[in-house]
């Protein structure tokens, strides 16, 4: 009779639920250390496409992070997946374009031991899904080493003209700092500059991006712009605060037909426009978009390239000694950036939040800046 | 014996695991996210203050023990700062406190929209997952 109790826990069925464990692990860890290039091999090779590549573009989505939020309703949503949702049907509707789409997600693990691949990769031309492949995201020195490497393995090489794009969603590039920006990698780093080196290398010969949209908060200031426009010649960004539900997708998605006439900057002010409007419809919190001409914008940004980089000195000095409390402000408000050439390049849609106490105010520059919290 | 300890060990780590990958920020915005349906479901505008007040109160108690709790640290501190100043303004600004115009009775589903809405944008970003984690088992077993 003992024996029958003690069976309980050693005998059938728990032998062959052990040995299916062991037998998954293994095949987990024997897949995670097989290839050469870090990607897990999914691809499905299609037939050339039929179309002429006119539109190039990449998505970064970042989901590595706390990304949850609510509609008015009181439904969930994780940010990234909704992203990631758009982006695929941006790819499918669009029969002239290529759309590399890099999803970047939390660390798993296998039974809390064995690290699962944290990056997973869509490449679609004419419409069509021709790859689909998991990559390590974590193991090289530039931010987006094996990104560009899966880019380059797929890209399309077209001799006549092609609108690229660039496409960022997640939350606020640190302009300083930068740990703990993947939840997954706490005392990694990832800040402006990290993500302007990563850019390099997906613009070879000094190309830039024709159009380069960062859906994160306070991506709208001198020193993100600045580092970002010799890699794009119109920027999309928010200024303030970006609600997570985000820029739209809806305005990417036949492209043949709102980007006939091949004026991305006209194109660009669009999406700002059809973006804005969504956003002031559904958010209680402020919206700010800005549309950068990266050429125009240049004067503005060498006037105040001085007192900015000081006001980032002094931060980071202070961030590593004291607690002096910061915050973001519209440039506007402090009489150092405030110069006849502040407007020159920049569209700006702005509506202040329906509470608290920026309620009442009335326009935004584009630029935000840093200034002391005064108690 | 040994097997259900061993079972319970391993759900407890799902039970743990599970608001850390969500970055622990997720329990917090749902903490309001509640109170907004509460609020949208309730005609009474006397009510609706009511819940908005005692969801900002709830949270400012939690926020309170955590920070005298002596667990965390300075980062966490200053981030928990910011979270208890950006309460304190919506109830300053629901009751009319402090130079705020009053939030008048016909704007109160909104404004709850607005509180679920300013809690998902950046201000818990520099708050670590362990401190969250506190957080967010002080609110289940005081809340």
């Amino acid at each position: 009779m003992q024996n029958s109790h003690n069976r309980s826990v050693w005998d059938a069925p728990y032998p062959m639920l052990v040995i299916s464990v062991c037998c998954a692990t293994l095949i987990m860890l024997l897949s995670s250390c097989s290839a050469n290039l870090p990607v897990q091999r999914k691809t499905q090779l299609a037939e050339e496409g039929v179309l002429e590549v006119q539109y190039s573009i990449i998505c970064v989505i970042h989901g590595d992070g706390d990304y949850l939020y609510h509609d008015t309703s009181g439904n969930e949503y994780k940010a990234d997946e909704e992203a990631l949702a758009g982006a695929k049907k941006v790819a499918q509707q669009n029969p002239n374009a290529e759309v590399f789409i890099f999803h970047q997600r939390p660390r798993r693990h296998l039974l809390f031991i064995f690290p699962l691949r944290d990056g997973e990769f869509f490449y679609y031309r004419n419409g069509r899904l021709i790859a689909n492949e998991m990559y390590w995201r974590d193991q090289g020195q530039s931010c987006f080493e094996h990104e560009v490497e899966l880019y380059r393995r797929f890209r399309e090489i077209n001799k006549g003209k092609t609108v690229s794009m660039f496409l960022y969603y997640g939350h606020e590039i640190p302009q300083f700092g930068g740990a703990g920006y993947d939840a997954s990698y706490p005392d990694r780093t990832f800040t402006v500059l990290d993500f302007a080196n990563g850019l390099k290398d997906f613009t070879p010969e000094s190309a830039r991006f024709n159009l380069m949209i960062l859906s994160t908060c306070f991506s709208g200031t001198p020193y993100t712009i600045g580092t970002l426009g010799p890699f794009a010649r119109t920027i999309i960004a928010s200024p303030e605060n970006l609600h997570l539900s985000y820029f739209d997708f809806h305005a990417l998605e036949r492209l043949d037909l709102s980007l006939r006439d091949g004026d991305v900057p006209a194109f660009a002010k669009r999406f700002a426009h059809q973006t804005f409007d969504r956003l002031a419809s559904d958010l209680q919190t402020a919206v700010s978009i800005s549309v950068y001409d990266a050429d125009r914008v240049q004067n503005y940004l060498h006037s105040i390239h001085k007192v900015y980089d000081h006001t980032l000195t002094t931060i980071k000095e202070n961030s590593s000694s004291s607690t002096v409390p910061i915050e973001h402000c519209d440039c506007a408000e402090l009489p150092a950036y405030v110069l006849p050439t502040m407007n020159n390049g920049v569209d700006v849609f702005y509506r202040s939040a329906s509470f608290g106490i920026s309620k009442f105010k009335q326009n935004h520059s584009g630029w935000e800046c840093w200034r002391e919290i005064v108690p | 014996m040994k097997a259900r300890i061993a079972f319970g060990s391993i759900i407890m780590m799902f039970v743990l695991t599970l608001p850390a990958n969500a970055g622990g920020k997720g329990e917090l915005q749902k903490h309001f996210n509640d109170a907004a349906n509460k609020v949208k479901a309730t005609e009474n505008a006397s009510e609706k203050r009511q819940i908005l007040n005692e969801s900002f109160q709830s949270m400012s108690k939690v926020l309170d023990k955590v920070q005298s709790s002596g667990l965390i640290s300075n980062e966490d501190r200053v981030g928990i700062n910011s979270l208890q100043a950006t309460l304190k303004k919506n109830q300053d600004e629901l009751a009319g406190n402090n130079g705020y115009e009053r939030v008048s009775d016909v704007q109160l589903n909104d404004f709850s929209n607005y509180v679920v809405q300013n809690m998902e944008q950046a201000e818990m970003i520099s708050i670590s997952v362990v401190t969250l984690l506190l957080i967010i088992i002080l609110v289940v077993l005081l809340v």
